[in-house]
């Protein structure tokens, strides 16, 4: 049982090294929260983000994994793993719900209506689940979770890299 | 006299290894690859890649990623609710401008350095955090509200052994658990219990009330919770009640025990489905309480007709013989703490075994991982007219009374 579970993290290794920065999957993910971006950075810095450049390269916002933004956050089994952009008026440009083990996910925070509350949000905004944000009634810790994660995940970029008054600081 | 039940099914609890392989994967998993297909394990423990926190490589066009550290005072355009820092409270990170509405209740100290102060209004840590504590415990008093008197309704209806009190409970459960909360204990928080992925405490303490007064109650009493609490036991309970009789198919005695196996097989073949592919919406297919739900695809509800269609014949097919999470809190129960009485005549007389509508009595045992705490054994047992245990009581003073009136003058029994 021990080659193949080492085979198998052998394997879990070259995967992540072979997908890490330009994962095509993960390049189309950032396009469609950055539709006019020209370019993406790898992921990196502290807290790890990409960044999205215009074809001049200014840069045009920021993306970041929940996952490792927010890491203590759990839904009502794990982390739920959604990848958020932030634009330099500190404005949400969209998520993608990339992975989690949400029970009830699948018809709460997997349809579209759920992601697209977040579109031009502004960090600066309420996210209370119920009020802001559409309930699920019977998927209210996966909702509730995955609410929390963007808008923490968001307000830490904001604090980081924008400046309040527009624009980076 | 108070008997040990016998032997029950046995924990499938050989299935460490995987457990053991499914936690060096975690280890293993590139948390923020952007895959969307479930990889095995992939579930906890994000690192943030530690190559990722070495200067920005070749993003020239980045200018000002770091924040300068000693930069304060500066008051945002859009803050007006702001109230300047002339207060003597200069918290650097108070000082960034950010402003946000609602952070007295999300600002929750999950430890990141920046969001402890970032908004204006808290000036003190012990009023900050009664104000979190306060907030988050206003959030959730409905619910820990409902539950509680739920849980109150079932505990004075166990104790009472009140007939009419248990389906009260049922109904609520049906009403409440079931469609307006449709958070029952899932052989998916058993996944979380193995893989380390509960709810986060302080936002579902609701959920932890109930998880908690499950495990709680199955230790001390048995499988109340399957008796009483789950909403879809007590749907197919009070659907018994509902159907005519003549409908019902009795399991045949041998085949009773032998069957009560199934869910535990089921167990095991579900956490093993689980640990192999990490696939979580599976259980789907192994549990029917997504129908409080009302979402499911056709197949699902075709399912579930099938299943509901049989337990017409079958009473509490689903809890007997197929529920993991019966077989999980069968497990649980094995070490149940207050069980019930058995008189010595229990060894001969039948009458509880035929009453049993969960098979949970084979013989003078009583099988503890089948039981689920309905009361109707102990109702017969506390009924003078209908348990040989007080007939026979009753003929050996009447005998008495007839060997030696003179003697031991005996009130009669109060004979009703």
């Amino acid at each position: 049982m021990r080659i193949p579970i080492l085979a198998l993290l052998l394997a879990g290794v070259v995967v992540m090294e072979g997908q890490s920065p330009f994962d095509p999957l993960l390049r189309e993910q950032l396009g469609k929260l950055f539709p006019d971006a020209a370019s993406f950075s790898p992921k990196e810095g502290s807290p790890p983000h990409f960044k999205a450049f215009a074809g001049n390269g200014d840069i045009v916002g920021f993306a970041f994994w929940t996952t490792e933004l927010e890491p203590l956050e759990r839904g009502y089994d794990g982390p739920i793993q959604v990848l958020v952009g932030v634009d330099l008026d500190a404005e949400l440009t969209g998520i993608i719900v990339a992975r989690h083990h949400e029970p009830y996910g699948y018809f709460s925070i997997d349809t579209p209506e759920y992601g697209a509350q977040f579109v031009r949000k502004s960090v600066r905004d309420r996210f209370r689940v119920g009020a802001d944000i559409d309930s699920v009634a019977t998927a209210t810790i996966t909702v509730r979770s995955a609410t929390r994660a963007v808008r923490n995940g968001a307000r830490r970029i904001a604090r980081q890299f924008l400046s309040p008054d527009g624009g980076l600081r | 006299m108070i008997r040990q039940e016998a032997p029950g099914p046995t924990a499938p609890g050989s299935c460490r290894w995987l457990l053991a392989a499914a936690l060096l994967l975690v280890g293993a998993q590139p948390a923020a690859s952007g895959t969307t297909q479930a990889a095995p394990g992939a579930v906890p423990g994000v690192q943030p890649e530690p190559a990722a926190a070495a200067a920005p490589p070749e993003s020239a066009a980045a200018p000002a990623a770091q924040p300068e550290p000693g930069v304060s005072t500066q008051q945002s355009a859009d803050g007006a609710d702001e109230p300047p820092s002339t207060d003597g409270w200069n918290f650097e990170e108070e000082d960034d401008g950010w402003d946000f509405e609602d952070d007295e209740e999300g600002d929750d100290g999950w430890g990141f350095e920046d969001d402890e102060g970032g908004d204006a209004w808290s000036f003190g840590d012990e009023e900050e955090d009664a104000e979190t504590w306060g907030a988050l415990l206003r959030d959730q008093a409905a619910d820990l509200v409902f539950f509680t008197g739920f849980a109150a309704l079932v505990m004075v209806g166990f104790f009472r052994k009140s007939v009419w009190m248990k389906y009260a409970t049922l109904a609520a459960a049906v009403a409440y658990l079931g469609f307006t909360k449709s958070q029952l204990i899932s052989v998916v928080n058993v996944y979380g219990l193995m893989t380390g992925n509960m709810p986060v405490f302080r936002y579902n303490l609701a959920w932890y009330l109930f998880a908690g007064f499950t495990v709680v109650t199955t230790v001390l009493w048995g499988r109340l919770y399957c008796g009483r609490v789950c909403a879809f036991g007590a749907l197919t309970q009070l659907m018994d009640r509902v159907v005519p009789a003549k409908l019902r198919v009795e399991v045949p005695a041998w085949l009773e025990p032998r069957a009560a196996w199934i869910k535990y097989g089921l167990l095991a073949a579900t956490l093993a489905y689980f640990l192999a592919t990490a696939d979580i919406p599976a259980f789907r297919f192994v549990e029917p309480f997504w129908m409080f739900t009302l979402r499911g695809t056709t197949a699902m509800w075709i399912g579930l007709a099938v299943l509901l269609a049989a337990t017409v014949f079958v009473r509490n097919l689903y809890c007997r013989f197929l529920c993991p999470v019966g077989a999980f809190l069968g497990i649980l129960s094995k070490a149940t703490v207050f069980r019930i009485k058995r008189w010595k005549e229990c060894d001969t007389c039948k009458i509880c075994e035929k009453a049993c509508e969960w098979g949970a009595i084979q013989g003078p045992r009583i099988v503890m991982t089948e039981c689920v705490r309905c009361d109707d054994c102990e109702r017969l047992y506390a009924d003078v007219k209908k348990c040989p245990h007080w007939l026979l009581l009753l003929r050996a003073k009447r005998r008495q009374r007839q060997a030696a009136p003179s003697v031991i003058p005996v009130r009669p029994v109060a004979s009703t």
